[in-house]
């Protein structure tokens, strides 16, 4: 098309200022990939870690439960609210929990009990996965204990040890008995390193008398559907109880997200602001220097109209061709950093957690189809709209006027 | 014989108020088609003024500009863009072409602007810029050409649209007179052989005398027009 060969060469007629805008643009577009890439894979990693490692996307609670904590306060009729999970595809794992005492030798420590169907609670949540030390609990009841790693450590307990186990059961009386340390976790942040303790829900049932009770069922779809999908899902059959998504039950998870995001935002528009005005400035410059070729071009018959096309042209021209090499570079690097994640263990070797989350020490990138193309499609319109004011001079030019500049 | 421009009692001002200038004053003519016409005076006559006004890049503060019967002076911008487009051809003095096309390019343009076809495009270039005598040139951009042939290219450019005026604002000021000549061999030729009008401005009297008619301007106004209809032409020196 001879619009687009007039425009590509006039774009090369200063190379220089061409090239400069080129590079910038370019490398502009590489990092705004990268980096979009590079957060989304700490955003991803952090919900990922907040709600597949414990928490799950939504729980269930009795609704008076997560004020109280009472032993008494147990969701209301659990088997509805597993079978609809079951048949909506949805992971579930019902827990229940409990204070007590645990001491081994002259050391005792308060902890907060949690039984799990170790079967059910692994496909639902990878806690298993993060141990420090020893197994995760059997699938059958044999009075085993996972601590949390400060928990263990008051104890000064390694795998094996022998725990002694007081607690209030609901029934009234106290029920005691001898544990064994099966596995230690890594560090999952605060409350569950110096409190939990994780035994089979059968044994828990015995310990204190709990009847066949829950106090909390986790669901988790593992990344199939959004968790107010997953909340939808299983409301009904909930009636009664307090269902709640992740963002809910985190507040400050969900809070600090939207601000990272916002951040994220704002970091682009600055991006794209200094794209469009190295556009504006290019194309100014450009267009001031050809005032007499647009009178010439308005002499023989073209319309303003005509002039705005082959200035934008130009723009979109440098837009795309920019974005375009900036785009394989900067999905390269996210292709990178996605496959060779950057090494945070050397900050902190014991694992990170940040507002109770724990975080991998492998900062991963996210490459989405979006992280690519938004950024690309938002810098041509970038530049469009940054061209539109030159264009729109040169256009308006009066010819007689343009045509004795030199 | 068909009248393809008329004038009539046309004025141009410049400025306002106490320092107004008169660039025309109160000028009438009329040129025929097919008429070979030279607009004749000193630097500041109004030559180039008279052209703006004649190929609608101006407009009169008085008085009517008629082409091919209508008066332009009338028009919206719209309406001027595709008369100059369809009806007028534009020869500059200089830097008449756009420097990051071809020779072709360059002609081709306001075939491109007409809405003609690639083919048809081709066609009709590649025939012109042989009859403008610049075979195996088409591919050279201007920067790559003596000023004589972008003179050449200019009035290919010109003529490709089939205006019904061609309007040429000293087009041999800028080239030595060997050239000139050439030029206006060209010129004449394309008169005498395709009936294309040509208005042509001048100081130099060499052209002037290879005009048929001629218009004497000064100060603004007309001093004299001059009819040499029975001019026996001079071979071609090309
Ligand atoms: N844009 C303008 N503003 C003010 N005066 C102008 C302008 N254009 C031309 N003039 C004046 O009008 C007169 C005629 O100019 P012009 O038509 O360019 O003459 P020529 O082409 O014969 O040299 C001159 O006195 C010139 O100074
Ligand atoms: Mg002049």
């Amino acid at each position: 098309m001879l619009t687009l060969r007039i425009a590509w060469r006039n774009l090369w007629r200063n190379n220089r200022r061409t090239a400069i805008t080129f590079a910038a643009l370019s490398l502009n577009t590489a990092v705004l990939i990268a980096s979009f890439a590079l957060m989304l894979g700490m955003l991803d990693d952090l919900v990922r870690n907040a709600t597949d490692l414990v928490v799950g996307q939504v729980q269930v609670h009795h609704p008076k439960y997560r004020s109280e904590r009472s032993i008494y306060d147990t969701v209301i009729k659990p088997g509805d609210i597993l079978q609809a999970a079951a048949s909506a595809g949805i992971a579930a794992s019902p827990r229940a929990y409990g204070f007590g005492l645990v001491s081994h030798g002259k050391n005792s420590a308060g902890a907060r009990f949690c039984g799990v169907f170790p079967e059910k609670e692994k496909k639902t949540v990878e806690l298993y996965k993060h141990l420090l030390a020893g197994n995760y609990l059997p699938d059958k009841p044999g009075k085993k204990l996972v601590l949390g790693r400060k928990l263990a450590k008051t104890l000064e307990v390694k795998v094996g040890d022998e725990i002694i186990v007081v607690v209030q059961a609901a029934d009234g009386s106290m029920g005691n008995d001898i544990y064994h340390v099966a596995g230690i976790l890594k560090s999952m942040g605060e409350g569950i390193d110096r409190t939990l303790a994780m035994v089979h829900y059968k044994d828990m049932e015995d310990l204190f008398a709990l009847n066949g009770t829950f106090h909390e069922i986790v669901l988790n779809s593992s990344g199939k559907m959004p968790e107010d999908k997953v909340a939808a899902a299983i409301l009904p059959s909930a009636k009664g109880n307090e269902v709640m998504t992740w963002r809910q039950l985190m507040p400050p998870l969900n809070d600090m997200l939207n601000a990272m995001n916002g951040m994220l935002i704002l970091f682009g528009a600055i991006f794209f602001l200094a794209a469009g005005l190295g556009v504006m400035n290019t194309m100014l410059m450009s267009t001031f220097e050809r005032i007499r070729e647009f009178g010439l071009l308005k002499a023989i018959g073209a319309t303003p109209w005509r002039i705005i096309k082959e200035v934008s042209a130009e723009a979109l021209l440098l837009g795309v061709a920019s974005t375009l090499a900036g785009g394989a570079i900067g999905t390269f690097l996210a292709w990178y950093f996605q496959y060779h994640p950057i090494d945070l263990t050397g900050f902190a070797p014991d694992g990170i957690s940040a507002m109770g989350v724990a975080m991998n020490p492998e900062w991963r990138a996210t490459l989405s189809p979006e992280t690519v193309w938004m950024p690309i499609v938002v810098m041509w319109i970038i530049s469009l709209l940054a061209v539109l004011w030159p264009a729109v001079r040169a256009a308006r030019l009066d010819p007689v006027k343009a045509l004795v500049q030199v | 014989m068909k009248e393809i421009l008329g004038l009539e009692a046309v004025t141009k001002e410049y400025g306002q108020g106490d320092i107004k200038v008169f660039a025309l004053k109160d000028v009438s003519m009329s040129v025929n088609q097919g008429d070979f016409l030279a607009l004749a005076g000193p630097s500041g006559s109004g030559k180039t003024t008279m052209l703006n006004l004649i190929g609608g890049l101006d407009r009169p503060t008085h008085g009517k500009v008629e082409v091919d019967g209508v008066d332009i002076s009338r028009l919206s911008g719209g309406a001027l863009s595709r008369l100059r487009l369809h009806k007028i051809g534009f020869v500059f003095q200089a830097y008449n072409l756009i420097p990051v096309l071809t020779a072709y390019e360059n002609a081709e343009y306001v075939l491109m602007l007409q809405g003609a076809s690639v083919k048809e495009r081709k066609r009709k270039i590649m025939s012109l810029l042989k009859e403008v005598g610049l075979d195996g040139k088409e591919n050279r951009y201007p920067r790559e050409l003596s000023g004589g042939q972008q003179q050449r290219v200019a009035i290919a450019r010109a003529i490709a649209a089939e205006p019904a005026l061609v309007l040429a604002d000293e087009p041999t000021a800028n080239v030595d007179s060997k050239t000139a000549k050439a030029l206006l061999d060209l010129m004449e030729r394309l008169n005498t052989e395709k009936g294309i009008t040509f208005i042509f401005s001048t100081h130099d009297p060499a052209v002037m005398d290879r005009a048929r008619k001629l218009v004497h301007l000064k100060d603004g106004k007309i001093e004299e027009i001059e009819e040499k209809e029975s001019k026996t032409r001079e071979p071609n020196a090309d």
